[in-house]
């Protein structure tokens, strides 16, 4: 492979169309949408070109502090539940055979051919009272009448990390596949249960490729917007669905991007932090 | 009994039998290479050992403790693994420190115990270094060192050395050695290295297709292969058919006299390279043809072509006869350096 | 992007929501070539299949003039959209079907062209609030369609018909209830100013709203879905999982002929009476059957058909319509309805906004 620098206008060839298609379809709308959260909001109207800061000053409140709070806290419970799942299960998975990892990987794969809308309905059907679990659990004696367990926190979180779950695996996978097993043997050899060894060999071990995981599956989780909508009661709405309601509902856009703007920007701090922790992390 | 046992130890998977009934005494104290080519079974065994894998059958015991039954993490063994699997988000320190650190020992033990153990494989001072900073000879060495940490009751090696250039391996090979008889620790490496298994060990395993071969410290197996398949594989070794005469037995070239066959009966033997003589002019019992010729600095090989046979031969550069390709030339094998090997084996 | 769709859609869209794609917006179907045309905006869905199936080939064979039919999407994108193409002198439907609060947004631009009544029929049997007028007398808009959304129940769980929006403060229907989520689509506000503050106009002062928030606020507790999506509560409703809350009265009267254990009930305080206008956009040079499509849909008989067959309530007096009693009490009622406020929406959008989130979600 050639590892020398570009020389001249030709050899940027082969990355023009990829940048191309990054400028247009990501560069331009998310520079349209900086521009936008400065623009003054038209009311009965829609909005016109100047430049405030009211947008962002409208969000600095301690409705809309709480709000970016519970919706980061969400994000992160969602990418810590998915962790606590999906390490062990991925871990197992490349244990097995070639066959049976084929399988679940098709399984995976399907689920995340679900939509969000299909995901929350089917969880809400599943947690409600008249056709829920809970008549399953009625019927094998567990519990005494059944319950609606939607809306609630719990469903909301469950929603997210059933649909956050497979990217959490995919993600996951490809560096368990390369895990030397070795590593785990050896841990034995040397004194460790199995537990022990997963715990402060493996998982250390792997310990970039969960604070990536952690990252990805952080960021899929604050965009949600729907799952919150469908399984949640306003307080567990998240601040994706104020975006909505202001973008669409009240055709506030220049708010709507202050707020969307603020929110890419607390997940950069977020990432930009977990990179420093790691690399000190991994210096010594 | 002292050492290790194991009792028609067998082990399947599916339908492969990887380990088939092998029986094996390790007395305390030796340095055991299980040798053979690759698929013959001799890392499964070596992992049952290590209780990586479970026997389908059979007993393995240590010092007349059943192993069976107690997980790899009880059994108080030490393994170098061929990736050697040193953790690569700790230090060498502590990696060596690990097995310590889980037994509960204080600090400052293990402190002491990394610097006597790095002293020990001649690496003093680099507990704070980081894997990825080291050669790959300082690492075998780490890998050595962690694995002795706990002063194990056994000590395995799965093809230590194959990650090392030749050079730095015949040096490993050598210190290797030392230090099993510094410690006199039971010591069982797995090799495909024939060079390797005879220059270390007390005794060597041979085995293929999951069964033991032979047993025997390096020089006799190497004197007194008990197979065709062993004398092959250790070593070079010209195997000859062979009909029993009156006064020895007869190749389609020639005689080798005084050997002593039934007459009329046919066998299959073993003669190594540096016992077959061969002298100019066509004075000797068989008679050959030099096909090619091989300086090796240290020895020449000369093949050869002697009626249906090919036979190679070994000389000293300064017994070298003058012979070049195509020369007519006499063989002679004595007889006392044929093995000769059971009708059922040829 | 295809799900931000789904929730702009929102009314009447669900019913068909599995074939309303993106791929219909702004697709128009052209239904004979003719030499005169209209291109006519309705809400995607079930409202423009049924206009495609039973009112616009009637109109074409009337009138021969042809209609192109565009799936608009509800909420203030088709505004937008047509205000746009209205500044570059375009205009991507001729004639659209626009809510009340679009309408008034509209008119804060001139962005309906006005409305000549004098050729219009039957101009004087259209019901005054289905008017829309500039504030100098012109009239911009003409009341298309009207629906009412209702105090809805599970007959199951409910075996007597609630009487009054009141009972939805009852502690015993706590977690019960299914409301909209939006203070600008459920119209809870003129709902509880109308029931316990005699009328929405205390709703006319700051003051006043946060008043009627207040009193909102003890319902709460009964509230188990805030709903956007449609869909979600029509199902709770239909299993019982949530057995009340407010609902479109046609959808509710055609699953209740369905079979499903609902009712819709016209509350005593009345149901609330939403609406939709035609608003024609001044970028289009289709005046002239502009005016002829109006006329057409303002006839008794037109608005009869559509009560029929869409289902929805007539915008002309009740005495003009050949509807008998039970036909007219299935899309209507002749209790005082609800009217909302939709000049709040437009005037004090940002601040209710603002409160009534902080409401539901605080």
């Amino acid at each position: 492979m050639r590892r020398t620098a570009p020389q001249n206008p030709t050899d940027y060839l082969p990355i023009t169309f990829p940048t191309l298609m990054l400028g247009v379809f990501f560069v331009i709308p998310f520079g349209l949408m900086v521009m936008v959260s400065f623009f003054k909001r038209v009311q009965g109207g829609f909005y016109e070109p100047s430049f405030t800061l009211a947008n962002y000053a409208r969000f600095l409140s301690p409705f809309f502090a709480e709000m970016l709070v519970f919706s980061l806290g969400l994000a992160a419970l969602v990418s810590i539940c998915c962790l606590c799942l999906g390490v062990p299960f991925t871990y197992r998975l490349t244990r097995l055979s070639r066959r049976a990892q084929v399988l679940w990987l098709i399984g995976l794969l399907g689920v995340l051919s679900l939509s969000e809308v299909i995901i929350g309905f089917a969880w809400s059907t599943l947690l409600s009272r008249t056709a829920g679990l809970s008549n399953l659990f009625v019927w094998l004696g567990l519990m005494d009448k059944p319950v609606a367990w939607t809306p609630s926190f719990a469903a909301v979180l469950t929603g997210l990390v059933y649909q956050a779950f497979p990217y959490t695996v995919l993600v996951l996978y490809p560096a368990f596949s390369r895990l030397d097993p070795s590593l785990m043997e050896a841990a034995r050899t040397l004194g460790a249960s199995p537990v022990r060894g997963f715990l402060n060999v493996v998982l250390p071990a792997m310990r970039k490729t969960l604070l990536a995981t952690f990252i990805i599956v952080f960021i899929f989780a604050l965009g949600a917007y729907l799952l919150p909508q469908i399984l949640g009661r306003p307080q567990h709405w998240t601040l994706s669905v104020l975006v909505t309601d202001q973008a669409i509902y009240q055709s506030n856009m220049p708010f709507a991007a202050a707020m969307a703007v603020f929110l890419v920007f607390a997940s950069l701090v977020l990432v930009a932090i977990s990179g420093q922790i790691n690399r000190r992390g991994g210096g010594s | 009994m002292a050492g290790l046992a194991l009792t028609d130890v067998s082990k399947r998977f599916g339908s492969v039998s990887a380990v088939d009934g092998v029986s094996l005494t390790v007395p305390e104290g030796t340095f055991v290479c299980l040798l053979g080519p690759s698929g013959c079974g001799k890392t499964t065994l070596m992992r049952m050992i290590a209780g990586l894998e479970d026997p389908t059958s059979g007993e393995i015991a240590l010092n007349g403790e059943r192993l069976n039954d107690i997980p790899a993490h009880k059994r108080d063994l030490g393994m170098v693994f061929q990736s050697l699997a040193l953790f690569p988000h700790l230090s060498v320190g502590e990696n060596i420190a690990y097995p310590l650190a889980i037994r509960g020992r204080s600090k400052v033990d293990i402190g002491a115990r990394v610097n006597e153990l790095l002293d020990m494989v001649q690496l003093p001072g680099v507990a704070d270094r980081s894997i990825t900073q080291l050669s790959g000879g300082q690492r075998q060495r780490v890998a050595i060192a962690r694995a002795l940490a706990v002063s194990p009751r056994l000590f395995l090696l799965d093809e230590p050395l194959s990650a090392l250039d030749a050079k730095l391996r015949e040096a490993m090979q050598v210190e290797l050695r030392q230090l099993q008889q510094r410690l006199g620790i039971t010591t069982i490496v797995v090799t495909h290295d024939q060079r390797e298994a005879m220059s270390m060990s007390d005794e060597i395993v041979v085995m293929s297709a999951g069964r033991i071969q032979q047993m025997a410290p390096p020089i006799d197996m190497y004197r007194k292969p008990a197979n065709p398949f062993v004398a092959d594989f250790l070593g070079q070794a010209n195997l000859l058919m062979l009909r029993g005469v009156h006064g020895g037995a007869e190749c389609s070239a020639g005689l080798i006299s005084d050997l002593d066959l039934p007459a009329g009966e046919t066998r299959q033997i073993s003669v190594r390279p540096e016992d077959v003589a061969v002298a100019p002019g066509d004075a000797g019992p068989i008679k050959a043809k030099v096909s090619f010729v091989r300086e090796m600095g240290a020895t020449i090989e000369i093949h050869l072509t002697a009626g249906s046979e090919r036979i190679i031969a070994a000389t000293s550069p300064k017994a070298h006869p003058d012979c070049r390709i195509g020369d007519e030339v006499s063989v002679t094998i004595p007889a006392e350096a044929c093995v000769v090997f059971d009708k059922q084996e040829a | 992007m295809t799900k931000d769709n789904r929730s702009t859609f929102s009314r009447r869209s669900f019913l068909a929501a599995s074939t309303a794609g993106v791929s219909m917006l702004a697709m128009p179907s052209v239904l004979r070539a003719q030499d005169r045309s209209i291109k006519v905006g309705v809400y995607g869905g079930y409202f423009k299949d049924s206009f495609d199936k039973h009112i616009f080939p009637k109109f074409t064979e009337e009138t021969g003039i042809a209609v192109e039919s565009v799936a608009e999407p509800t909420g203030e994108a088709w505004l937008v959209q047509l205000e746009q193409a209205a500044r570059a002198g375009a205009a991507p439907a001729d004639l659209s079907m626009m809510s009340q609060v679009a309408m008034l947004k509209g008119q804060s631009t001139e962005l309906w062209a006005p409305i000549d009544m004098s050729k219009i029929t039957n101009a004087g049997d259209v019901l005054p609030q289905f008017l829309n007028k500039y504030p100098d007398g012109r009239v911009a808009g003409v009341g298309a369609v009207a629906w009412y959304i209702n105090l809805v129940s599970n007959t199951e769980a409910y075996p007597e018909a609630p009487e009054s929006w009141a009972l939805m403060w009852d502690p015993a229907n706590e977690g019960k209830l299914g409301l909209l989520a939006l203070v600008s689509n459920s119209f809870l506000l003129e709902v509880t100013a109308k029931t316990f503050f005699g009328g929405t106009g205390i709703l006319d002062t700051e003051e006043g709203i946060l008043k009627v928030m207040d009193k909102l606020a003890e319902l709460k507790p009964n509230v188990q879905l805030w709903y956007r999506d449609e869909a979600q509560f029509e199902q709770a409703l239909k299993s019982g999982e949530i057995p009340m809350g407010q609902y479109y009265h046609d959808v509710t009267g055609l699953a209740a002929a369905d079979g499903f254990p609902v009712r819709s009930t016209f509350p005593k305080e009345g149901g609330i009476l939403d609406s939709g206008c035609w608003a024609l956009s001044r970028a289009s040079d289709k005046v002239d059957e502009a005016h002829v499509f109006i006329d057409f849909m303002t006839r008794p008989e037109m608005q009869s058909l559509m009560s029929l067959k869409v289902g929805t309530a007539p915008t002309l007096k009740r005495d003009v319509l050949a509807l008998t009693d039970e036909e007219f009490a299935s899309v209507s009622s002749s209790i005082d309805p609800i009217v909302p406020r939709y000049d709040l929406y437009t005037s004090k959008a940002d601040w209710l906004n603002q409160k009534w989130t902080e409401l539901i979600v605080g």
